[in-house]
C-alpha cells in the first residue's frame, strides 16, 4: 500500500510557505519593478472606473494614489508594494483545502446529488443509513474508466495534471467525484472567481481543492502569480487539473485549440525540480468527461451560433445558475444507467511522449528516454528556456487534442443527432448551416429509415473503435439501431426546452435543429458528422465560406 | 567551449559541411560507411554510437535512407541532442484524411524515428563546392528552437559564411525541395532557349505555385520568397552545374532521365520529387501549372509544346 500521504491533505499547514514561495519567486522575476505597478494600476483603475460599488471605489482610490506617487519612489519602495501586492493576491488566490470537509463532502457528495435528483430514492435511503453514505449509489450512472491502474501508480511517484474535455460547469464536480471513485487524491484547481458566488458549485469547488482565479484582473503581475502558484504546487507533487479549452466547449464539439499557460508552467515546474536535484515527473493525464445531455447544451448551442451568425441568436441565462434545472438536469441524469462517462486517457510526459508502466518516457519508436534530457542543453546542464518550453508545450497541446478524438466516449445521443442532422440537411434547400438550422417546421422521419441510418453509423463508429479511434458507449456497443433511438428519444424528452427530437406515431419528427446540431458535434472530429467547426479552426469566421468543405457528412 | 559537431553522411554535401564547421574551430566527426579521408581536423567512425557523442549533428544523406539512418541513429540519441538535416527532399507520401494526398518531411521523419525534439534544417543558396573552399556565401537554418539556430550558427558561420535562421521549419524544407524541382526547369529552359524575359516570368510563376502548394503543407508563403526559397532559386540561373540545372539541360538536348542523371553525377532528389508535388498539389485541390509543366519535361515533352500549355492555362 502507499506509504506516503498525498501533499494536498497537508496543504493547509503548507499554505503560508507556498505562498511565501510564490511571492519570492515573482518578485525575483520582475526585473522592471516601475513597469509592473504601472501596468497593474493603470489596469486596475480601468476596470473600478466603471463600478459604483463603494468598495471599489475605495480600491480605485488606493490604485490612483499608487499611480501617482509611482514615479517619485525609489526602486526599495516600488519592490516593497510589489512584494505587498503579490502577496495579497497570493492569499487570495490560494484558498482552502480541508481535508475533514473533503471527506465529509466527497462522502455526501452522491446523496445531496441523490436528493437533488430523486427524492423519493433519498427518502427510502434515509432509513438505510449506511447505503446513503456508500458512493456505489452513483456507480451505475456515472462510469469512471479508462487508464485508471496506470494513473494511480504514477500519481504515486509524479505529479499528475489532469487535462478534461470541458462542456459543463459540472464537470469539476463530476471530476472530483470521477478522482475520488478511482481511488485518486483530489486535485488542485483553478475556478473562475465566478463560480465561487454560484451557490450550488461554490460548495463543492472549496473543499474539492479549488483555488481562485479572479479573471477580472488582467495584469501582468496577477497572471504571473496564478502562474507561479500553479508551478509551485506541481514542484511539490500536488495534482492539479485545468481545462486546456479555456472555456466550455459552445459547439459541443471536441476541443481543437487548447490554451496551453498552464502547460507551461508544468514543464519549467519539472525543470525546476531536475535543476534542484529531485526530480519530480509530471505527467499529464488526457481525459474526457462525455455526457449523454449536457446541463447546458441550449446557452452554450445559442452563444455559438451567435457568435458565428453575428446576432441572429438570442443569448439566454446559463442553465448552471438555475437550482430547478440543475435539479431536473441531474434527475434525468440518475434516471439513466451509464448516462455520465469519464474517461482517463494515457498519460503522457510533460513533452508529449508516451511513458511505459513505470513511468518512463518512451519516444515514438517505444525506446525508452532519459526524461530529463528535454531539459538539458547540449553541454547536460538544466536551463530553464522559455522559447523551448513554447515548443514542448505546443507539442503537448497537439498531443492531447488527439486524446480528445481517441478517447471520446459517444452515446446515443450524438449517434442519434448526427443521423437526424444528416436527414435535414438533406431535406434542406441550401445545406449552409443557417439554412438548415432554420429548418424548424418539424421534417417527419420515418422511424425505420432513422433507425437505419444510426445503425449505420454505428458500423462505422465500430469500426472505429477497432482502430483505436473512438470509444463506445457501452449501449452504443451492444443496442440496435431502433433502441438506440429509443434511448437518445427518452434522453432528450423532458429536459430541454424543445424536445430535440419528438416521436409520433407517423416517425420521428425533428423539434430543434440547434440541439441536434449541438449533440452531433461531438463525432465532428472522427469525421462522422457534419463538420462544420472544421480544419482545426475553432469557430469559422465566415460560414458561408465553410460550405464547400461540408464533405464530412458523407 | 568549442562545440563538437558530428556529420552524419560522407557524400560531398556532408564533407563539404565538416570543413565548415572545422574552419569555425568546431571538433568534428563525420560518419560514413565510404571510405573517406577526414583529413587532420575531421574524424572519421562508422559507428553511431561514436558519432552520437557530438551533440549537434547534421545529417547529409540521400531521402531515401533518412529514415533507417535516422532510425539506427535514434537508439543512441535523447532529448539533449540538437539534430538538423541538410537533405533537399522530403518524404514519402501517404493518404491524408479525405483521400488528399500527404508528404512528411525529412524533419517528420527524424521526430519519429529519434527522441530528439529539438529539430532543424538547412537551406539556402550555398554550394558544397562553396562551402568545401571556404568562398563567402549564405545559408538558412529553420528550426522552431532558438537553441538549435544558435548551436548552428554557432558551428558554421564565419567571415565566408552568414547563417540566417527561420522558425518555419517546414517551410524552409518544402522550400528546399521545390526549389530543386524548380532549378530543373531553369537548366531546361535555358537550353530550349528561353530568353531572359521569359525566364524570369516561368521562375516568378514557379514560385508563386510554390508558395500555394507550401501554405497548404502547413508552411508560412513568406519563406518561399525568401533566401531559402526565392534565393536558392536565383543561383541555379548562374550555377551551370548545379546537378538539377544539369539534368534540366540533358532533358531540354532531348536525353532521357537515366542519361540526365548521368550527366549530373550526383544524385538529384527533384526527379522522383517532381509527380509527386503535383499529385499533392492536385489533392488538395490547389493550382500549380508550372509543376505540371516540370512533370511534362520528365516526360519527354518538348519546349514548345510545355510552354503552349502553360501559357494557355
Amino acid at each position: 500500500m502507499k506509504s506516503s500521504v498525498p501533499p494536498i491533505f497537508g496543504f493547509n499547514d503548507a499554505r503560508e510557505d507556498i505562498v511565501r514561495d510564490v511571492v519570492d519567486r515573482v518578485v525575483a522575476s520582475t526585473t522592471d519593478p516601475l513597469l509592473a505597478l504601472n501596468d497593474a494600476a493603470y489596469h486596475e483603475i480601468k476596470r473600478l472606473e466603471t463600478s459604483r460599488r463603494p468598495k471599489d471605489q475605495e480600491q480605485l482610490a488606493e490604485w490612483q494614489r499608487l499611480a501617482r506617487t509611482l514615479g517619485r519612489m525609489t526602486n526599495g519602495e516600488r519592490v516593497e508594494h510589489l512584494r505587498e501586492l503579490a502577496n495579497e493576491y497570493g492569499l487570495d488566490v490560494a484558498g482552502n483545502f480541508d481535508p475533514r470537509v473533503y471527506k465529509a463532502s466527497t462522502r455526501i457528495l452522491p446523496s445531496v446529488v441523490t436528493a437533488l435528483l430523486a427524492p423519493r430514492t433519498f427518502a427510502s435511503k434515509l432509513r438505510h443509513p449506511k447505503e446513503l453514505l456508500s458512493l456505489d449509489s452513483l456507480a451505475d450512472k456515472v462510469k469512471v474508466e479508462g487508464s485508471i491502474e496506470r494513473v494511480r501508480r504514477l500519481s504515486e511517484t509524479g505529479a499528475l495534471v489532469f487535462v478534461p474535455t470541458h462542456l459543463s460547469n459540472m464537470d469539476s464536480i463530476v471530476f472530483g467525484y470521477a478522482l475520488e471513485r478511482a481511488g485518486l487524491p483530489p486535485a488542485t484547481y483553478g475556478a473562475g472567481k465566478n463560480l465561487f458566488t454560484n451557490p450550488i458549485l461554490s460548495f463543492f469547488m472549496h473543499n474539492l481543492g479549488a483555488y481562485r482565479v479572479d479573471r477580472r484582473l488582467r495584469h501582468a503581475l496577477y497572471k504571473d502569480v496564478l502562474k507561479t502558484y500553479s508551478c509551485v504546487l506541481l514542484e511539490r507533487g500536488y495534482h492539479s487539473l485545468f481545462f486546456p479549452g479555456g472555456t466550455r466547449s459552445r459547439s459541443g464539439g471536441i476541443e481543437r485549440r487548447l490554451k496551453l499557460g498552464l502547460v507551461g508552467s508544468a514543464i519549467e515546474a519539472y525543470a525546476r525540480s531536475v535543476r534542484a536535484g529531485r526530480e519530480r515527473p509530471v505527467y499529464f493525464i488526457p481525459s474526457t468527461i462525455n455526457y449523454l445531455i449536457t446541463l447546458e447544451a441550449e446557452t452554450l448551442i445559442r452563444d455559438y451560433l451567435s457568435e458565428t451568425g453575428k446576432s441572429r441568436f438570442i443569448i439566454e441565462d446559463d442553465e448552471s445558475s438555475r437550482l430547478s434545472r440543475v435539479a431536473s438536469f441531474a434527475r434525468k441524469l440518475l434516471g439513466m444507467d451509464g448516462a455520465v462517462v469519464i474517461r482517463f486517457g494515457e498519460p503522457i510526459d510533460c513533452f508529449g511522449n508516451r511513458v511505459d508502466e513505470e513511468g518512463h518516457s518512451l519516444d515514438r519508436r517505444g525506446r525508452r528516454v532519459e526524461m530529463s534530457s528535454y531539459v538539458k542543453d547540449p553541454n547536460g546542464d538544466v536551463v530553464l528556456d522559455a522559447a523551448r518550453d513554447a515548443e514542448y508545450t505546443r507539442e503537448v497541446g497537439e498531443e492531447i487534442c488527439k486524446a480528445y478524438v481517441r478517447e471520446t466516449v459517444i452515446m446515443s445521443t450524438h449517434v442519434v443527432a448526427a443521423a437526424a442532422l444528416a436527414r435535414l440537411r438533406q431535406a434542406s434547400p441550401r445545406p449552409d448551416l443557417f439554412t438548415v438550422m432554420r429548418q424548424r417546421d418539424g421534417l417527419l422521419i420515418p422511424r425505420d429509415e432513422l433507425a437505419a441510418d444510426v445503425r449505420a453509423l454505428k458500423d462505422r463508429l465500430l469500426e472505429k473503435e477497432k482502430r483505436g479511434e473512438v470509444v463506445c458507449g457501452d449501449f452504443v456497443r451492444s443496442a440496435s439501431g431502433g433502441d438506440l433511438l429509443e434511448q437518445a428519444l427518452r434522453a432528450f424528452a423532458g429536459y430541454h426546452t424543445n424536445p430535440v427530437l419528438e416521436s409520433r406515431r407517423e416517425g420521428v419528427s425533428v423539434q430543434d435543429p440547434m440541439l441536434l446540431f449541438y449533440y452531433q458535434n461531438r463525432l465532428a472530429s472522427h469525421g462522422l458528422a457534419w463538420d462544420v467547426l472544421g480544419g482545426g479552426h475553432s469557430r469559422p469566421t465566415a460560414l458561408g465560406a465553410a460550405a464547400p468543405s461540408l464533405g464530412g457528412s458523407r | 567551449m568549442s562545440l563538437q559537431v558530428g556529420i552524419v553522411g560522407g557524400g560531398p554535401w556532408g564533407l563539404a559541411l565538416a570543413r565548415a564547421a572545422a574552419r569555425t574551430g568546431s571538433k568534428v566527426s563525420m560518419w560514413t560507411r565510404r571510405d573517406t579521408d577526414g583529413g587532420r581536423l575531421i574524424r572519421v567512425t562508422t559507428e553511431y554510437a561514436e558519432i552520437a557523442e557530438s551533440r549537434l549533428l547534421i545529417l547529409a544523406v540521400p531521402s531515401l535512407v533518412a529514415r533507417s539512418v535516422a532510425r539506427s541513429l535514434g537508439d543512441h540519441l535523447d532529448g539533449a541532442h540538437l539534430v538538423v538535416h541538410g537533405i533537399r527532399g522530403l518524404g514519402q507520401t501517404s493518404d491524408g484524411p479525405e483521400s488528399t494526398h500527404e508528404i512528411e518531411t525529412i524533419g517528420d521523419i527524424l521526430r519519429e524515428e529519434t527522441p530528439v525534439r529539438r529539430i532543424g534544417a538547412l537551406g539556402g543558396p550555398v554550394q558544397a563546392d562553396e562551402l568545401h573552399t571556404g568562398t563567402a556565401s549564405a545559408l538558412v537554418v529553420g528550426s522552431h528552437y532558438p537553441e538549435v539556430t544558435a548551436a548552428v550558427t554557432k558551428a558554421l558561420s564565419g567571415p565566408w559564411l552568414r547563417v540566417y535562421s527561420t522558425h518555419d521549419l517546414r517551410g524552409l524544407e518544402w522550400a528546399s525541395a521545390m526549389v530543386g524541382c524548380m532549378s530543373i526547369g531553369v537548366g531546361f529552359a535555358k537550353a530550349a532557349g528561353a530568353g531572359p524575359g521569359l525566364l524570369a516570368a516561368l521562375i516568378s510563376r514557379a514560385v508563386h505555385d510554390a508558395g500555394r502548394i507550401a501554405v497548404v503543407a502547413g508552411a508560412e508563403e513568406a519563406t518561399m520568397y525568401g533566401l531559402g526559397g526565392y534565393g536558392d532559386l536565383l543561383a541555379s540561373i548562374a550555377l551551370d552545374q548545379r546537378p538539377e540545372v544539369v539534368v534540366g539541360r540533358a532533358l531540354a538536348q532531348g536525353k532521357t532521365i537515366d542519361q540526365a542523371v548521368d550527366e549530373a553525377k550526383l544524385r538529384v532528389e527533384a526527379i522522383d520529387l517532381i509527380p509527386r508535388v503535383c499529385a499533392f498539389a492536385k489533392s488538395h485541390g490547389v493550382q500549380a501549372p508550372a509543376f505540371e509543366g516540370l512533370s511534362r519535361m520528365l516526360e519527354g515533352h518538348r519546349g514548345e509544346e510545355i510552354l503552349g500549355k502553360f501559357f494557355q492555362g
